[in-house]
């Protein structure tokens, strides 16, 4: 047998053999991980925005950020990368207000997302902090990853 | 040759470690010296060296951070950002490149030049031969990721500085944490990388092409990329050879997580042993009569 023909054929039984012992199947992205992993990066970076703005008394807990997402509307399993996930993210403000957003999230295959939320609720892309200066703003767009099997 | 003659040569031979065969060592050290004296692994290396520093000053100098890869959007914000972009970046087709450089062209160099036989009538085996090749690829490999690690992080935290990090779950991480974790990240491609260098060896090995060792792994790592970014292949995303090299996001997460971790140092063994060994089958069975 021609040695490439060989190679080539041991190599694809070796990944076929591995294959299907793995094969799991399924997606890493799914909903509950997306939402969670969604909402703590969230309350992490809004805590900064809210130390850039000078906001006192903000913390990971007080915020208590959660998230319901969906893909791609109601005929579309929710689940699996994709640029059509939308995030409603409700979570308290330093006054006690509780507001809620909807965020465009793109989830990606390697469990990874981006994530941005609307500017009337994060303002916009750079904030002015309490010397001045104009800085960028942490939860305009920001990426966040999360474990594909907890 | 006379009786006479064949015999002071075993006489003067005898003495010493002179007398034994040269073991892969030797080979090894040889395959190091060509190596060395390679223009093509030569200019690699201080590529590796100079390139990130080059990158990051230009990087830096961005009004608009590349936003599209991850920690794209914060090399502004920390020095420690940048190392952890070019490291996402390099995944992508810089890192089958550097190594293939070398390990793809190692074993096919010596079919351009018709110096098998001359290799060969050496009194070293073709088991020492493939091994003295292999191993010093992947120290060259090693070399590589090192000059790129130490570069990158050294130009990085002294042009932008050492700031905290921003962490994937957006956490911050303090510069004395950060640091740790940067470093890492880097050592998660040392995996990967032999399993591509073992690519490159098998392509090397069976092409007889240099062109095809060195391109080869490159392209298959773009394939794999591709095949990796799609949704509904993730029973083939986890046995990708370019899937380890994104498990250093587990590390940056508030709650780490080493599951893709580990997936991917078995996932780079097993690449690296059936592509060794397949390489290993074909140079062993080989027909050795030109050159």
């Amino acid at each position: 047998m021609h040695p490439i023909l060989k190679a080539a054929l041991t190599g694809g039984l070796a990944l076929a053999a591995a294959a299907s012992l793995s094969g799991c199947g399924g997606t890493g992205v799914t909903r509950p991980r997306l939402e969670s992993a969604l909402a703590a990066t969230f309350a992490n970076l809004y805590v900064q925005q809210a130390g850039i703005l000078g906001y006192s008394g903000v913390s990971v807990a007080q915020i208590a950020a959660s998230a319901a997402c969906d893909k791609g509307g109601p005929r579309v399993a929710d689940a699996g990368p994709g640029a059509d996930w939308i995030c409603l993210v409700t979570f308290t403000d330093h006054k006690q207000g509780t507001h809620q957003g909807k965020f465009e999230v793109q989830a990606k295959s390697n469990a990874c997302f981006v994530a941005g939320g609307p500017s009337k609720l994060v303002g916009l892309t750079t904030i002015t902090d309490t010397h001045g200066n104009d800085v960028p703003n942490p939860v305009f767009e920001f990426d966040g990853c999360f474990d594909p099997r907890a | 040759m006379t009786a006479t003659t064949s015999a002071r040569i075993r006489e003067v031979r005898r003495p010493g470690a002179a007398n034994r065969r040269p073991g892969t060592p030797t080979a090894l050290r040889w395959e190091l010296r060509k190596l060395a004296a390679q223009a093509r692994a030569r200019y690699t290396l201080l590529g590796s060296l100079l390139a990130p520093v080059l990158l990051v000053l230009v990087l830096d100098g961005q009004q608009r951070p590349p936003k599209d890869n991850i920690y794209g959007r914060h090399i502004h914000d920390s020095g420690y950002a940048m190392p952890l972009l070019v490291l996402g970046f390099a995944a992508q087709w810089v890192f089958p490149l550097l190594t293939a450089l070398v390990a793809g062209d190692i074993f096919a160099s010596e079919d351009q030049h018709g110096t098998w036989k001359t290799v060969l009538t050496r009194s070293v085996s073709r088991t020492q031969i493939f091994w003295a090749k292999t191993v010093a690829s992947v120290l060259f490999a090693l070399s590589v990721l090192l000059l790129l690690a130490a570069s990158t992080i050294t130009a990085s935290s002294l042009i932008v500085g050492r700031q905290s990090l921003v962490g994937l779950t957006g956490q911050l991480l303090p510069s004395h944490a950060a640091l740790p974790l940067v470093l890492a990240s880097w050592a998660t491609a040392i995996a990967p990388l032999i399993g591509f260098t073992a690519v490159a060896v098998l392509l090397s090995v069976v092409s007889r092409n240099p062109a095809v060792g060195v391109v080869g792994p490159v392209v298959i790592g773009l394939v794999m990329q591709l095949a990796g970014s799609l949704g509904g292949l993730d029973a083939v995303r986890h046995l990708l050879l370019t899937t380890p090299f994104e498990s250093w996001h587990g590390l940056l997460t508030e709650d780490r997580f080493s599951g893709p971790l580990i997936d991917g140092l078995l996932v780079s063994a097993g690449w690296t042993v059936v592509c060794l060994a397949v390489a290993y089958a074909v140079l062993r069975r080989r027909d050795i009569t030109g050159g």
